[in-house]
């Protein structure tokens, strides 16, 4: 058995290397098709299946399963669902699940926090705030040092961090020393604790990994007033724990949502002005945490499932365009296949040489699939992730990667190859003795009709996929050409931690005011804006607001809107017109009237009646409602969620702090929102050297106020189309490489069976047939295997649009003007590649024609 | 009209290869009269089956006249040549040339199909008539692999006649036959000359050249001997 199959290896390559042209088609195509699903499993093995690099990741489960970052006061689904926690909360859980050995809490929102090691330049460095049990719950230990522990989870602990392995190269290159040693974040002196093993990378994957983690009880040390720790109605916590085994994940489930409702019961904010009614369908859902906290699974999982599906059918097309080539190939070899049978092969013996051949291509073809599936992945990451910093995915072909191009190259190698060797091997023996192997005018070509079938099956294939890229190219046009209700060009946004480089509250309004006049200073800039946040960065804050004598707000009374605080001229700044009223000046000072400007929305939403201008709200609770004065209302534009309908928006002035309020989170809140981070510059014309102007404007105010993101408006706004632009583009690039290889499908098909009919062709001449004709017979062929593809393609087309319909925007997934002309570029490319062999066709002399046999 | 359907003159035919020229034919003169029934031999490369692809208008010669029913064809185009051959000439070849998609019927059809304005039923009915003429009509709806030889030669016959052409070309009709077979292809040639049918057959066989009643003898691309059977057998 070996010995045989070594001689079909043996035969396979020499029968490849006699037909050099033959085995570099086949070996390309190969490559693209395993190549482009090998690439696209890179993502899903390092995305959607990977298991977070811990200890028995199998034994951790998530308590809750939704996203919902990254903080939330009261419900939060309608159905329910508790995904976020308070601190108080997590403490009631953990202390009524004795089925888990841990329980951790870890922040749900990362922040940037300026970090710096004795005189040196502060750095911005992502951290995460985890309970003192998170390391032991993840089963890691520590590279250098210790990780945290429980005791570091008190309130009178010395303040430590963990370092990742990542950052300690990265950003500290690798010091030894560090272990002991303080660093300063957000202007406190925190000591390193200890450094994690190399390649953890927290709890979840996410493109900008934390650097440090930090104990939860740091968290009132770092954010000062503005902390979240002990309110016990802020929910900004996930929980991870590891179940003890043997564990009923279902009945544990079911107890954690009685707890969860109990706790809820003892806060008014859950019973108040009706809240009650909702607490009986409150609960929470335990679902397997090895793979971390899922957001960005859930965030890329249909994209990233749909091109794997997408990259299958570049595949399916491949293989049919392959299995077309041994076909002809078979056709060509039925003379020394009727030999063997002659000489006694059995026709499994027969089949399996003929599979060997093709799995020996494929197999070929899957190590040449690497090289594209490396560059593949590596384009993919960075397009799908242009801010990544240390993510922990690897575009290198890893283990499993390899396996699965090895398993796609032998499935796609029977595939191709089953049906030529099929027809291959009912060669008849008979055949060798009369000398022409059967390929004589008389006999007829039983591949022809699989031929033509899977010439038909590839139009179909291509077809669905450029209606696919039509759509998806649609859907990104309308994303990024929509209307955002801003202006763009010539403005670049800076983002910088006031809090960080050591300024406290009264310190702000004089550094707004320098920053404001030195950049308004900088050559060419014509405006410069101030906000807690800028639009379209992915930022938002928002806020229960309550008109000035409306009652408290019932739990689904849809109270919420969004808000920022802005400086004077904001809104010209970034090309947002008023439409009623003014917007704010320099005379909205700490100390005037406590103002807002309110966006047409939020106009419709609150104060539908009247004038708006000059009416009073107030947020959270009814003896605030009369807070704020509206003085301007400004037209509706995008700032956060571009493909979500406008959310009513109110704005604040940048110092104007409120007093009132008596509620620690309220006030904690009104705190944190002064420490503005966003400053958008608008230039008169595109400017040279803006980065370093822009940091040594920053440098003259304060050295350690550093940049901590720097970016056009444009790249910003861009930035919220990454995932679909990767999908526009890799969808486009599938639907290309289909076209390619059906029109050179198609061409083949079509000039093999030209070289087969040619002797039929010198007899039609003989018979009187004109070039024409010929011609048309040719291209009768072309036109009804096209037809046919084109008759089979559209509803398979539109049956792709229907599964791709979440992804796309603004275009319908039966848009007639994508089916029509992706079916024109597919039907142009099929009659060029058609037409060349027919055109050949036509110019045979036919004598010569006739002699060939 | 000429009593002659084929007047050759002078009819030349080189071959040009790289720097080599091949004389195929060198000053062929030929006559062939209506109702004729003409044999042609000679060694392998005299130049016959050259002759009869010119003839045929498969070809074009190099120089010479050739008149086709009183008509100049020597320097038609393409397309020309194509719709004379299909009305004028009808092709039996050695290797029969049945196509092996089309059905018995089909392929006997097919000369018809490149000739315009001729209705389906008409076809059908010359189909139906060429096929009965041959006795193959039973045998209408199969594939020429599902046939002998014999019988694949005989469907090619009834092609050849399907369009009633001026003449019947036979290139070697019998060299893939066996001789019972062979036989019965040169009675049903001589059973169509009976009927009047012009017929030009290249043969290397004397057994089956002795069928025509005059026979031309090629060598190096020259016609060496030409008479009728009975002459040419005297001489002999």
């Amino acid at each position: 058995m070996t010995g045989t199959l070594l001689q079909d290896i043996r035969y396979s390559l020499r029968q490849l290397s006699k037909s050099p042209g033959f085995t570099l088609t086949a070996v390309m195509t190969l490559a693209l098709g395993i190549g482009a699903n090998a690439a696209i499993f890179t993502l899903v093995q390092g995305i959607l299946l990977r298991s977070l690099p811990v200890k028995d990741p199998g034994q951790l489960y998530r308590v809750g399963d939704q996203d919902d970052c990254c903080v939330n006061g009261g419900y939060m689904n309608e159905n329910g669902d508790f995904d976020l926690f308070s601190y108080d909360l997590y403490l009631h859980l953990r202390s009524s699940a004795p089925e888990f050995e841990q329980l951790a809490g870890m922040q749900s929102g990362q922040n940037s926090y300026s970090v710096r090691r004795g005189n040196a330049i502060s750095k911005s460095l992502r951290a995460e705030y985890v309970t003192g049990n998170y390391f032991e719950t993840l089963g890691i230990g520590p590279f250098m040092g210790r990780m945290l522990t429980e005791n570091d989870d008190a309130a009178a602990a010395t303040p430590v961090v963990v370092l990742s392995y990542e950052a300690w190269q990265s950003e500290f290159s690798g010091d030894g020393t560090m272990i002991g040693s303080t660093v300063t974040i957000n202007g406190q002196a925190l000591t390193v604790a200890g450094i994690t093993p190399r390649g953890f990378f927290g709890d979840r994957i996410s493109d900008r990994p934390p650097a440090l983690w930090m104990p939860i009880q740091t968290e009132p040390l770092i954010a000062g007033p503005g902390t979240i720790l002990h309110h016990q109605d802020s929910n900004w916590l996930y929980l991870l724990g590891r179940a003890k085994p043997g564990t009923n994940i279902l009945a544990l489930q079911s107890k954690l949502s009685i707890a969860l409702r109990q706790w809820l019961a003892t806060r008014p904010m859950y019973t108040d002005n009706g809240g009650s009614a909702e607490l009986p369908k409150q609960h929470v859902v335990i679902v397997p945490g090895g793979g971390g906290i899922q957001n960005l699974q859930q965030e890329t999982g249909t994209g990233l499932r749909m091109l794997m599906g997408l990259s299958a059918v570049v595949l399916l097309i491949a293989c049919a365009n392959i299995a077309n080539l041994l076909l002809a190939r078979g056709t060509a070899r039925r003379s020394e296949i009727s030999i063997r049978m002659a000489l006694g092969a059995g026709r499994g013996r027969l089949i399996r040489q003929i599979i060997t051949e093709s799995i020996l291509l494929s197999c070929i073809g899957g190590v040449a699939s690497l090289a594209v599936a490396y560059a593949g992945s590596h384009m993919i990451l960075s397009l799908a992730f242009p801010d990544a910093r240390s993510m922990p995915i690897d575009g290198s072909p890893s283990l499993p990667v390899l396996g699965f191009a090895f398993l796609v190259s032998l499935v796609t190698g029977v595939l191709f190859g089953i049906a030529p060797a099929w027809l291959t091997s009912h060669a008849q023996p008979a055949e060798a003795l009369r000398g022409s192997g059967g390929s004589g005018r008389s006999a007829r070509d039983r591949s022809s009709l699989p031929q033509k079938v899977l010439v038909v099956v590839q139009v179909v294939l291509s077809l669905a996929l450029l209606v696919s890229a039509s759509l998806m190219s649609k859907s990104l046009a309308n994303l990024e050409h929509m209307d955002f209700g801003i202006a763009s060009s010539n403005r670049y946004v800076v983002h910088v931690d006031p809090a960080g480089a050591g300024y406290t509250m009264e310190k702000l309004p004089s550094l707004y005011h320098e920053l404001e006049s030195r950049f308004a200073a900088m050559p060419g800039v014509s405006g410069v804006g101030m906000a807690l946040y800028s639009p379209l960065e992915g930022n938002n804050w928002g806020e229960c607001v309550i008109p000035q004598g409306y009652p408290a707000p019932g739990p689904n009374s849809h109270c919420n809107s969004t808000w920022d605080r802005v400086n004077a001229h904001y809104l010209a700044t970034i090309g947002v017109p008023m439409v009623r009223g003014r917007e704010f000046t320099e005379q909205d000072t700490p100390t005037s009237l406590p103002v807002a400007m309110v966006n047409e929305t939020f106009v419709k939403r609150f104060f539908p009646q009247g004038d708006p201008v000059g009416k009073h709200f107030g947020i959270d609770l009814p003896q605030y409602s009369s807070s704020f004065e509206i003085v301007g209302v400004f037209k509706d534009f995008k700032i956060n969620n571009p493909r979500e309908a406008t959310r009513p928006v109110f704005m604040r002035p940048l110092t104007q702090y409120l007093t009132a309020y008596k509620e620690p989170p309220i006030i904690g809140g009104e705190v944190q929102s002064m420490f503005v981070n966003s400053l958008i510059l608008r230039f008169n014309g595109p400017q040279q050297d803006v980065e370093s102007l822009i940091r040594r404007t920053l440098a003259e105010v304060n050295p350690n106020l550093t940049v901590q993101d720097l970016r056009s408006l444009d790249a910003q706004v861009a930035g919220n189309f990454n995932q679909d632009r990767l999908i526009a583009r890799l969808t486009t690039l599938f639907g290309i490489l289909a076209l390619v290889v059906a029109s050179v499908g198609l061409y083949g098909v079509t000039s093999y069976f030209v070289a087969r009919r040619t002797s039929e062709i010198g007899i039609r001449m003989a018979l009187g047939a004109t070039r024409n004709q010929v011609l048309q017979l040719i291209a009768r062929g072309v036109v009804v295997q096209l037809g046919l593809g084109l008759l089979f393609g559209v509803p398979a087309a539109m049956l792709t649009g229907h599964f791709i319909v979440s992804q796309l925007y603004g275009v319908s997934a039966y848009d007639p003007v994508s089916l029509f002309s992706a079916a024109a570029v597919l039907a142009f490319c099929a009659l060029v590649a058609g037409m060349i062999p027919a055109r050949r066709a036509a110019s045979i002399e036919p004598m010569q024609a006739l002699r060939t046999e | 009209m000429s009593q002659n359907i084929i007047e050759i003159e002078q009819l030349t035919k080189v071959f040009y290869t790289d720097e080599i020229e091949t004389h195929a034919l060198s000053g062929v003169h030929l006559t062939i009269g209506r109702g004729e029934y003409v044999a042609m031999s000679g060694p392998s490369g005299c130049g016959k089956s050259t002759l009869l692809s010119i003839v045929g208008l498969l070809d074009t010669p190099t120089a010479g006249r050739y008149m086709l029913n009183g008509k100049e064809v020597a320097n038609l185009n393409f397309a020309d040549r194509s719709r004379i051959r299909n009305q004028e000439i009808g092709f039996i070849f050695q290797s029969f040339n049945l196509i092996g998609d089309l059905t018995v019927a089909e392929n006997v059809e097919l000369p018809l199909t490149y000739r315009s304005g001729m209705p389906a039923t008409e076809r059908k009915k010359k189909v139906q008539e060429a096929l009965e003429r041959v006795n193959m009509a039973h045998r209408m709806r199969h594939y020429p692999a599902q046939l002998s030889g014999g019988q694949q030669q005989r469907v090619a016959v009834a092609r050849a006649l399907a369009g009633s052409p001026s003449i019947l070309l036979a290139d070697e009709p019998t060299g893939n036959l066996d001789s019972k077979n062979g036989e019965a292809v040169m009675k049903l040639l001589q059973e169509l000359h009976a009927e009047g049918s012009t017929i030009c057959m290249v043969t290397h066989d004397p057994r089956f050249a002795a069928h025509a009643e005059r026979q031309i003898h090629l060598f190096d691309g020259k016609v060496v001997a030409e008479g009728e059977m009975t002459q040419l057998l005297a001489e002999v």
